[in-house]
């Protein structure tokens, strides 16, 4: 075990980090969000770099893909990298389009990037579709928590081969965990930093011991939930593992989303400052693929169900 | 990075368990058993580990080791409380009196203790808490005086574990009152026989045995007795104040039960029940959560550094864990665990004593936020 950067990975994050420095971070996400939009041209790099493609690639495999997608979390990418990078290669052979959603049945109307989607993969029970742009109906839905969602209906498309549905939506906790860690991650450091400078009673908030203990909590949640999630996809995505990170990234999500909120005051509230951008995101991730009740339900069964 | 294990690491713990499962009774509890009982028997298991060296895998060949990198005393660990922790006391010897003998011990000291504890023939406790010096333990106020050759000891340790069952107690005193708290402490290797040192149960809400007060009254301890320099014993205790914390495998254990949970709750019909569902998946990922992040403790260890704030990190999420574990003995088990023998009987010792033991759950947050947070948190 090394759970340091290979050469490879450094490699992968150094050119990522200066990709999302230029054309990534709350500024671009918050330009974004004015129109209802997502951004394309940054997954059309990305793509080009060859950063969507880690996952089949046997030398950087899914792990690196679930780096790069908790990395573009982190900074605050609008645009379902996860999406393209881990759950459709884990189910579908060959080229891929630009930019995928991925649709569970039993939330079929809150749908990330539905209205964008080049792909739609649609998990119903134990089956799974594939259906092109075209193939499916959108309607696109209003929401405050920080992606373009709509409601998908009428999904034809290629029904995938018998497993396909519980391989892809084990790989979609992952995405979504991974997600979940990176938002979190933001959310704890702008948190800190304002702590940090923010000065009442004639010291830093941040020397308070009761704030302290609870952004430390916070920190644990979130470095609990990145170490799981890169373990189950090192490991495959087996349910027992895929279902235990989506588990801890859903409860790191709510805690943070609510501490961060919390810790920041009244400052948290408003558009002008960058916390939203990320906590508002929690709340939609930490629902996905059933959310907590479904990853609980299935990882029970996993492990004692019947023998 | 990656996470795969070494073939040597997967060999040694394959070798490990086919031991383990062939020379202990099935279903073998070490942590359920009464203290007397389980003196005799850590003591007679130990010696069949002896003789491969697996009670002291990580020490240095020449003391009667293996020197075995951190990686394997995870794996040892795991494995060992996998299996209900058949070393019991033995643990304490082997992960910290050893190391400490071996960094700071003389010829003799090493050559009179080593080789015992390497047998394991000896159990150790450890005299650090005092009723004024918890987490806090750098103000201790044992006193140790020096008298010409010896030193006479005067204080009182409590929550000792082991004091009961112990030969030897690994104390920590102050051999001088001015240079700075952390300035003025040594450490003392002392029979727990010798006159002047009495030992009495503190009964507690726990296990018998569990907790005991030691006393030491015009203790007259040779000067031979001291490990490491006169006031120097603070620098030793900080370097080793990290296998401590790594020490036992506590969320393997945690997970070993949570695997009986389920299973009771399946044979009650309660695997459909929603909150049951609710807590064991709880337990679940609080167990994996601590696990990989001791994997993070230990990558750190193996590449030489002296892990810190991951380590805190670990002991909170493994406290964590304990805690989750124990509501799902509750959750299935409901009024039932309260009884004597039950589930969330055995469990509940674990979750309470796991934020408090070896520095608690606040003062883990403290040295993170010292870390994270950084200068403005002070």
């Amino acid at each position: 075990m090394d759970l340091e950067l290979d050469d490879t990975q450094q490699a992968i994050y150094d050119a990522c980090t200066r990709m999302f420095e230029r054309g990534a971070g709350p500024g671009r996400a918050r330009t974004l969000r004015k129109t209802d939009g997502f951004d394309r041209d940054l997954v059309q790099e990305m793509q080009q770099a060859g950063f969507l493609d880690l996952f089949a690639d046997a030398d950087t495999g899914p792990l690196a893909a679930t780096l790069i997608t908790g990395w573009a979390s982190q900074a605050a990418v609008l645009a379902p990298i996860g999406d393209r990078a881990l759950t459709a290669p884990s189910v579908i052979e060959g080229d891929i389009p630009l930019v995928v959603a991925v649709a569970d049945a039993s939330s079929a109307n809150m749908v990330r990037y539905a209205a964008e989607a080049d792909l739609l993969l649609f998990l119903d029970g134990k089956d799974a579709y594939a259906a092109k742009r075209g193939e499916f109906d959108v309607a696109p839905s209003k929401t405050k928590f920080g992606y373009p969602v709509g409601g998908v209906s009428n999904v034809k498309g290629a029904k995938l081969a018998a497993g396909a549905a519980d391989i892809a939506r084990n790989w979609r906790r992952i995405s979504t965990a991974a997600e979940i860690a990176g938002a979190a991650r933001a959310a704890i450091e702008l948190t800190i930093k304002y702590l940090g400078d923010r000065v009442q009673f004639g010291r830093p908030i941040a020397s308070f011991q009761a704030v302290q203990h609870r952004l430390v909590e916070c920190y644990v949640w979130v470095e609990s939930a990145q170490w799981q999630v890169r373990e189950a996809a090192a490991r495959g995505a087996p349910t027992e593992l895929a279902t235990s990170a989506a588990m801890t990234a859903s409860e790191t999500a709510h805690r943070v989303f609510y501490e961060a909120h919390q810790l920041t005051g009244a400052m948290g509230f408003t558009i002008e400052y960058d916390l939203h951008l990320w906590s508002m995101r929690l709340q939609t991730l930490r629902q996905e693929m059933g959310g907590a009740r479904a990853h609980a339900r299935d990882l029970v069964a996993a492990r004692w169900g019947k023998k | 990075m990656h996470f795969d294990w070494a073939p040597d690491e997967a060999e040694f713990r394959r070798d490990l368990r086919a031991f383990l499962e062939a020379e202990l009774p099935a279903d073998f509890d070490g942590f359920a058993m009464e203290p007397e009982e389980q003196k005799q028997f850590s003591k007679d298991f130990a010696k069949k580990l002896a003789e491969k060296r697996w009670l002291t895998p990580a020490w240095p060949r020449e003391y009667g080791g293996l020197a075995q990198g951190p990686w394997e005393q995870l794996i040892l660990s795991e494995e060992m409380v996998e299996h209900g922790e058949p070393r019991t006391a033995q643990y304490m010897c082997v992960n910290w009196v050893g190391p400490a003998l071996i960094i700071a011990g003389t010829e003799e000291q090493k050559a009179y203790h080593l080789n015992r504890i390497s047998r394991g023939d000896v159990v150790w406790c450890q005299g650090f808490s005092e009723p004024g010096a918890g987490s806090d333990l750098a103000s201790l106020r044992t006193r140790a005086v020096r008298d010409g050759d010896d030193y006479i000891i005067n204080g009182e340790k409590i929550w000792t574990s082991y004091a009961d069952t112990a030969d030897y107690c690994f104390l920590l005193a102050r051999t001088d009152t001015e240079g700075g708290k952390h300035g003025g402490i040594s450490i003392f290797l002392v029979p727990t026989d010798a006159p002047g040192v009495t030992i009495t149960e503190i009964p507690s809400i726990f296990s018998k045995g569990a907790f005991n007060q030691c006393v030491f009254k015009d203790l007259r301890a040779p000067a031979e007795w001291r490990l490491g320099p006169e006031n120097g014993g603070w620098p030793i205790i900080r370097q080793l104040l990290v296998n401590e914390r790594v020490g036992v495998a506590r969320f393997r254990r945690a997970n070993t039960f949570l695997a009986k949970i389920g299973e009771a709750a399946r044979e009650a019909g309660l695997l459909d029940d929603p909150i049951v569902i609710d807590a064991l998946a709880k337990g679940q990922a609080a167990c994996d959560a601590a696990r990989v992040l001791i994997y993070r403790v230990v990558d750190e260890r193996a590449k030489g550094k002296a892990p810190d704030v991951t380590a805190y990190t670990y002991r909170v999420a493994t406290i964590r864990s304990e805690r989750a574990v124990y509501e799902a003995a509750m959750a299935v088990e409901g009024a039932g665990g309260v009884l004597k023998g039950s589930l969330g009987a055995l469990q509940f010792g674990h979750a309470l004593a796991a934020g408090v033991a070896t520095g608690t759950l606040e003062m883990q947050l403290n040295l993170i936020a010292r870390d994270v947070i950084g200068g403005k948190a002070q």
